[in-house]
């Protein structure tokens, strides 16, 4: 098993992170804040001209490994364009079928250009404003079409999340009663639990390049900030809480190219995977950003500060499909007294 | 000494407040307060705010916790008495008059003459409204190495520099000001406290967004403003003592409020929100887990409510000790940002979309995502969490000085 990037996959990220940055880099989320309708033409070309649509990260394990790359060059800079969710785009008359022919076009091709993994309750996503047909996903792997409606609040408050109007697609009434007599079910009969893992990962993906970004501030921040006399990161007080914050980035990290490996060989529990890496995602998401904003002090809070920006975008990822407990509640539900495979469960098993 | 006597007061006395106080808020809360609040513009929040202190101070209200001749005189436990009802009650909290009441009036009171005293306790009764001018862009934690300077002319002195994060300085009248009179003494020795009239030119006050989309952040510009020598408050270059005498246990003193507040508004919104039924049809307060959490937040802030207790009736005796108020507000502000934090996840999605919360309303108005964001703030200002800690191990616990840079 080897669960790092490829060389090519690498350098793709590398190199997405050039482009986005001569593309505007921080300044892009100001200014699709500012003119929220703007948002497509202000990324759509550099994602073009990186040939983001051409990857099929369903068709290989190298294109599945660059747009995760893609991914969290996009978490790095907050961009403000749903990038995850366009690359989990449904590809029509798969061998799992269940998007065609209902998510097909009138020509028999798929006409969908991004997937969104929902929450049967209240389903949203960061996809305002945007001219774009969706899917959705259930995390029990129903499959629906999915509308966005008008943003209720500008993004300055809603991040681009609105609400989304579901219609089901592998037939059968939208039912959004629990199963299982919990608040949600894993062992859905829908077939799209293997989109549902996608969506989930690649989504985390550019949760970790937020994480990245946040300690790369702190850490310059700590560095240059002086107090007493010193930099701040010469007191020990503050270089723990940043290596606190780093164990749980770099976690994250190992447990993110796992849950890529998963789905790229095809593992029955891929969701089961993604599940674990939405969980540690969002608890390392929480001790990264409150680290960042403690050594940062008010200034983190302000406009001035790009942390305050990257910390504001990170929300929809943190809290999108659901959140810790319910994340919690659903791994549990699905893992049952089973446990996770993992990397060395042959040395177990 | 208006505390004194009423510290002997029995439980019947204080079962009589408690009836008074609450036919009072009854009878005076203004119904519908926050619905009538929410999103409106600044000049209507300050004219509610002001609206509100008076209808406080005119019941005996308002500062409870000054000496009796100046118009308080309650004991620490009729003041818990009185912040349990106002909390129970939703009254609107005294928002804009907080550094007023706190550490303006604190301030005059330990280290102001009678002359200052007479000056401006009976103003802010009236709604003089304060601003702290203590943090500046390169002196935040290490507050003693400000810049701002303050040069002797005459009987005056002339102001110039920058003041950072003074909250609410947009409304202010006054301001209570540190600025170096001594440019070669060392850091700590060289600073002068002053009252700073903020109509005074060369004042230049612009606000800061933060990420809420609020404003209550300002920068103060301070470009040859005159202040006369008359509002020196305390010796000249004795600042920081002065400072320090005065604000430290005073920021202690001030979580008696909040911590009734965190206890009788906060978590008990917490618990009704743990009641309601959830998306699948349970309610949250059903499952053991959660009953164990709030167990467990409900015992945290009962621990500070004794804290707060304890702090304010040593405050009294004048047998407080140096790292009490530092430990109050450090297990304040963690416990705040924990008790949200499981707002948050409690109120679960739903909570995401509710973006606006009542302006006058408390560090919790069951807006659980913004009370999050906000409670973020707590562990920062005011000394952040790890000065608190510097000062509890050294001062409390007598651990050796942490190093500085060059000896």
């Amino acid at each position: 098993m080897n669960t790092e990037l490829s060389d090519e996959a690498a350098e793709y990220g590398r190199t997405a992170q050039r482009a986005m940055e001569s593309a505007g880099g921080d300044d892009l989320v100001q200014r699709a804040e500012r003119e929220p309708d703007r948002r497509e033409s202000l990324v759509g070309p550099v994602l073009a001209e990186l040939g983001a649509w051409d990857l099929d990260p369903r068709g290989s394990a190298d294109e599945l490994e660059a747009a995760a790359a893609l991914c969290r060059a996009a978490g790095w800079w907050a961009l403000p364009y749903p990038v995850a969710e366009r690359l989990a785009r449904p590809v029509g008359g798969s061998a799992e079928g269940g998007w065609g022919p209902d998510g097909a076009g009138p020509d028999g091709a798929i006409s969908m250009d991004g997937l969104i993994v929902v929450s049967a309750v209240g389903p949203a996503g960061p996809v305002a404003g945007l001219d774009r047909r969706w899917a959705a996903v259930g995390l029990d792997g129903r499959r629906f079409r999915a509308a966005p409606r008008p943003a209720a609040e500008p993004p300055r408050r809603s991040a681009f999340v609105t609400e989304l109007d579901l219609e089901p697609l592998d037939g059968g009434p939208l039912d959004l009663e629990p199963l299982d007599g919990g608040p949600f079910a894993v062992k859905g009969t829908g077939g799209g639990r293997a989109d549902a893992a996608l969506g989930l990962v690649l989504s985390d993906w550019t949760l970790l390049g937020s994480l990245d970004r946040a300690i790369a501030l702190t850490r310059a921040y700590v560095l240059e900030r002086e107090q007493f006399g010193q930099p701040l990161a010469r007191f020990q007080s503050v270089q723990f809480q940043l290596t606190d914050a780093e164990v749980e980035r770099a976690g994250l990290e190992e447990l993110a190219k796992y849950a890529l490996w998963s789905i790229a060989i095809g593992l029955d529990e891929a969701l089961d995977d993604a599940l674990a890496l939405r969980l540690a995602a969002i608890e390392a998401a929480e001790t990264v950003f409150r680290v960042a904003h403690q050594l940062h002090g008010a200034l983190g809070f302000c406009d001035e500060a790009t942390l305050s920006w990257i910390s504001r975008y990170s929300q929809p990822r943190r809290r999108l499909p659901v959140g810790r407990s319910a994340t919690q509640d659903l791994l549990a539900r699905s893992l049952g007294r089973r446990g996770l495979t993992g990397p060395f469960s042959e040395v177990w098993a | 000494m208006g505390g004194v006597g009423a510290m002997t007061s029995s439980v019947a006395d204080l079962d009589d407040l408690r009836a008074t106080v609450r036919a009072w808020c009854r009878a005076n809360i203004p119904a519908g307060w926050r619905a009538a609040q929410t999103g409106v513009p600044d000049e209507q929040y300050v004219a509610f705010q002001q609206e509100w202190f008076q209808q406080l101070r005119s019941a005996g209200y308002a500062v409870p916790h000054w000496p009796a001749e100046w118009g308080g005189g309650m004991s620490a436990a009729e003041q818990i008495v009185l912040y349990q009802e106002l909390a129970a009650h939703d009254a609107p909290r005294l928002v804009l008059a907080f550094v007023s009441i706190h550490h303006a009036a604190s301030t005059l009171l330990a280290a102001g003459t009678d002359e200052q005293r007479k000056r401006h306790l009976p103003a802010i009764l009236d709604g003089e409204i304060w601003v702290q001018g203590f943090s500046e862009p390169e002196a935040g934690s290490d507050l003693a190495s400000l810049r701002t300077t303050a040069r002797a002319e005459g009987e005056s002195f002339v102001v110039n520099g920058q003041k950072l994060w003074a909250s609410g300085a947009r409304y202010a009248d006054w301001c209570l000001l540190l600025a170096r009179t001594d440019p070669d003494a060392p850091k700590r020795r060289g600073i002068s406290y002053f009252l700073m009239d903020m109509r005074t030119p060369g004042i230049d006050v612009r606000p800061i967004r933060n990420a809420v989309g609020e404003s209550h952040f300002c920068e103060i510009f301070l470009n040859d403003v005159v202040i006369p020598a008359a509002n020196l408050i305390g010796p000249r270059d004795a600042g920081w003592r002065v400072a320090q005498e005065t604000l430290g246990a005073e920021r202690g003193m001030t979580m008696l409020e909040l911590a009734e507040r965190l206890g009788n508004a906060g978590f008990r919104w917490l618990v009704e929100a743990c009641s309601r039924p959830g998306p699948g049809g349970t309610r949250p307060i059903d499952d053991a887990l959660v009953q164990d959490r709030l167990a467990a937040l409900e015992t945290e802030i009962v621990g500070l409510q004794a804290l707060c207790r304890g702090l304010v009736e040593r405050h009294d005796a004048g047998t407080v000790g140096p790292a009490e108020a530092s430990i109050v507000k450090l297990y304040y502000s963690e416990l705040l940002q924990r008790v949200m934090d499981f707002g948050v996840e409690i109120a679960g999605l739903a909570a995401h979309t509710q973006l606006t919360k009542a302006q006058s309303s408390g560090w919790e108005s069951g807006a659980w995502v913004l009370d999050f964001i906000g409670s973020w703030e707590w562990t920062i200002p005011g000394g952040t969490s790890e000065i608190q800690r510097t000062i509890i191990g050294e001062r409390g616990l007598g651990l050796p000085r942490e190093p500085v840079a060059g000896g």
